[in-house]
């Protein structure tokens, strides 16, 4: 199995998925009801598509090609729309979040696909586990060299989108003391972590070959790197983000990393190398366990700075090119929110701590993801 | 010489004994039952009931009086309460065909019976409460297998509705007429007044329980083992109430529930806190109704006759499921399942039964005699043919050995 052709796409077109829990409206715990919405679903023309995920409680909702953060919003209230009337058919709920707060992994249900049974039988509970929801934002590369560039530019942005998207603080019942735990579930899985700094396609191909002879890997799919090409769309992918509760907030991410795109494809501020990553685990953890109050290390200089203003002075520095993207409105919401310390993880505790009840913070979170919360 | 009476202290007494054994045994028994056949708990504890019943056990009488009928009704009202909270009103707004789906199904099955039952030569007051017992699926018995098969999934809450839904008109018709047939001779006008004092009677004691308890939670957590303690406590006073005020309890405590449900949003969290409490009062139920459903007096005829009833209900379930299903959002498959899992009858249809035998002596024995037969039955034949359902559903947590095969069960 060789390395796959890098498709042709449109530069900086925007394409987002997003996992979506489902949930009954009894007690707000998980319900296993994907094989019955797409039933439902499949009757509504809609942008994009809704697929299957891993376990029975999950769903995964996909835009088609956007052009900017507008398209998005835009195709995701019309698949949301359609979620929101289904699941009220079946009295169910559907909500963001990266984690559902008190779900037990044990319970629930791998998806019938013979892929997923496939990965069932591979990695055992680490599938149950896997029921955690995840954004990914798909950006268009003029050619595979530039998306491996981009790639690896973008690596040093990883803490910002984990940062701003984080909205998984509980696990179990329990709060991780994580802004984001989702990741941590993703970090057992052999082939995660992040790609080979390989700048050209050339190079990447005869890796991935020698990979493939291994016999580990046979597709790009076995890869769960933060960020991963996608030759098959003409993309690199996103990974890192969490879902977040509401489609306005997915959309406003996406706006974030197409400007930032834009920014790196326009200026080239600098050559990729392997030190990027000297600090990139530890990047990482940072945001995942802190957020917005994470520190941040910088990878050329060495210097620590708080997370926060390292967000605020990027989204000031793409601001021209987030208003070529038409994502200005997107990065004054996520400036706002950075200004005011608040992320969707915030929210959830904050709504624990008012309601001590977990239950019913699932409730308003799948009340805020039909935009009635 | 008083060293004996010094030694034998008063204590609870012998029927006290008889019971913890039987439920010993019970327990035990439906144990072993799904170790061994992978069959609910509940066919267990039946067939325990049932050998007790047919032994003569003497620990409750029929009709159902005293301690038996409070048990019954308040084990009924718990698992009651609990499936109305399930039921949300505004869910009827959204799919309007699942209504339709349980009216539809409660009405063809009370028609059906009525029509089985006059066929059959039997007098239209017989024929009447037979139907209304039909009508009531058993939302403890498919309360147990749901938990002992750990069942989520559209065909378990779509069952779970209808049969609690089935429950609240058998209750409501069965406690209305009743009043009807105890005041023969008084009247429309009387008649009447007596049918809305006794659902009156229910409706009031359901509103304060829902009230009661909506209070509480103001300052108590869902969650909390003390709010289920408190919850426990207020449905067995609401259920010794209404009995003395001459209102079905098991009604109060449904619609309690129900009207809780509909005032606070905020999800029901105790079930699982509930736990131990409930579950024993459910197989108490359970064991209970086998035991007095297999004191009747068993013949031909009336073997016939039951037949006869279930197989008629069987078939207008499947029709009433079947009718409402278009448009509901569950495929034809589920329908079917969904159906299989309405099939259980126990200790509702026993008490609208107990209803008419206390109210008139001249049909009570014709209909006990039909109607406790049918019961027995279909509380192991109905557990065992909803656990296929849910399992063939996949909604089950795991597969069930003998419909897969051992192999296969035993893969992660």
């Amino acid at each position: 199995m060789s390395c796959e052709t890098f498709h042709h796409s449109e530069a900086l077109t925007l394409g987002v998925e997003l996992e979506l829990q489902l949930l009954n409206t009894h007690d707000y715990d998980l319900a296993p009801y994907a094989e019955d919405m797409l039933r439902l679903l499949c009757k509504i023309p809609l942008p994009g598509s809704v697929t299957p995920e891993i376990t029975r409680s999950m769903i995964e909702i996909s835009t088609g090609v956007c052009r900017n953060s507008g398209e998005v919003l835009g195709q995701l209230r019309q698949i949301r729309d359609a979620l929101v009337k289904c699941a009220d058919k079946l009295n169910i709920a559907v909500a963001g979040g990266g984690t559902h707060p008190f779900q037990q992994w044990h319970e629930r249900r791998i998806c019938g696909r013979p892929r997923f049974q496939d990965l069932s039988q591979l990695y055992g509970y680490l599938c149950k586990q896997f029921t955690v929801f995840g954004q990914h934002v798909h950006i268009g590369c003029p050619d595979a060299d530039a998306a491996l560039l981009m790639l690896h530019r973008m690596s040093r942005y990883i803490p910002h989108f984990i940062a701003l998207s984080a909205s998984s603080p509980y696990v179990q019942g329990q709060d991780t003391a994580f802004d984001s735990a989702r990741l941590n579930s993703v970090s057992a899985f052999p082939m995660s972590g992040r790609a080979p700094c390989l700048l050209t396609w050339d190079e990447f191909s005869a890796w991935f070959d020698k990979m493939a002879r291994t016999g580990v890997v046979n597709s790009m799919k076995d890869f769960y790197w933060d960020i991963r090409p996608k030759p098959e769309y003409g993309t690199i992918e996103i990974r890192v983000f969490d879902t977040p509760l509401s489609i306005e907030r997915a959309a406003a991410l996406a706006g974030y990393a197409q400007s930032l795109a834009a920014y790196l494809l326009a200026e080239q501020p600098f050559t990729p190398s392997e030190d990027d990553y000297l600090a990139y685990t530890y990047n990482r953890f940072q945001a995942c366990r802190f957020g917005l109050d994470a520190i941040y290390v910088d990878p050329a200089s060495g210097s620590h700075i708080p997370l926060r203003d390292h967000i605020l002075q990027t989204l000031e520095h793409i601001a021209p090119h987030a208003a070529s993207c038409g994502a200005t409105d997107a990065l004054n919401m996520l400036r706002g929110e950075t200004e005011a310390n608040q992320n969707d993880a915030r929210w959830l505790r904050e709504r624990q701590r008012e309601e001590q009840l977990l239950a019913e913070v699932s409730r308003q979170a799948a009340l805020r993801f039909r935009g009635a919360g | 010489m008083n060293l004996w009476t010094q030694w034998l202290r008063p204590s609870a007494g012998f029927p006290t004994v008889q019971w913890s054994l039987l439920l010993a045994a019970a327990t035990l028994t439906g144990h072993l039952v799904q170790r061994h056949s992978g069959l609910p708990k509940v066919v267990g504890y039946t067939l325990v009931g049932a050998i007790a019943g047919f032994l003569g056990f003497g620990g409750v009488g029929w009709p159902l009086q005293g301690v038996g009928l409070f048990l019954v009704e308040l084990g009924v009202a718990v698992v009651l309460f609990e499936a109305g909270g399930r039921i949300p009103l505004r869910w009827f707004g959204h799919n309007p065909m699942v209504l339709v789906q349980s009216v539809a199904e409660s009405a063809l099955t009370w028609f059906a019976v009525y029509q089985t039952m006059l066929w059959l030569d039997l007098p239209a007051a017989v024929a009447s409460p037979l139907a209304l017992v039909a009508m009531a699926a058993s939302p403890a018995v498919l309360g147990r297998v749901v938990a002992d098969t750990r069942a989520a999934g559209l065909v378990t809450e779509r069952a779970i509705v209808l049969v609690t839904l089935s429950s609240l008109y058998a209750l409501t018709l069965g406690c209305a007429q009743a009043e009807l047939i105890r005041h023969p001779d008084a009247g429309w006008i009387g008649a009447a007044g007596a049918v809305l004092l006794a659902l009156g009677v229910s409706v009031a004691i359901g509103l304060l329980l829902a009230l009661a308890l909506r209070l509480a939670l103001r300052v108590m957590s869902p969650a909390s083992e003390n709010t289920a303690i408190l919850l426990l406590a207020l449905i067995a006073a609401g259920t010794a109430i209404a009995a003395h005020l001459g209102g079905s309890a098991p009604l109060a405590a449904l619609l309690g529930g129900i009207l809780l449900r509909q005032s606070q949003p905020r999800p029901w969290a105790w079930p699982r806190q509930l736990g131990a409490a409930s579950s024993l009062l459910t197989m108490l139920i359970l064991v209970l109704v086998a035991t007095v459903a297999a004191q009747a007096e068993w013949s031909g005829p009336v073997a016939g006759a039951a037949l006869a009833l279930i197989a008629a209900r069987l078939l207008a379930k499947a029709v009433g499921v079947g009718l409402g299903n278009v448009g509901s959002g569950a495929s034809w498959r589920q329908a079917l399942c969904v159906n299989c899992a309405l099939m259980p009858m126990s200790a509702i249809s026993l008490l609208v039964a107990s209803q008419f035998v206390v109210a008139s002596a001249a049909t009570g024995h014709l209909i006990a005699g039909i109607a406790l037969p049918a019961i027995l039955l279909m509380e192991v034949l109905g557990a065992v043919i909803a656990t296929i359902a849910i399992h063939r559903a996949g909604e089950s947590a795991k597969p069930w050995s003998l419909l897969v095969g051992k192999s296969e069960q035993e893969q992660p």
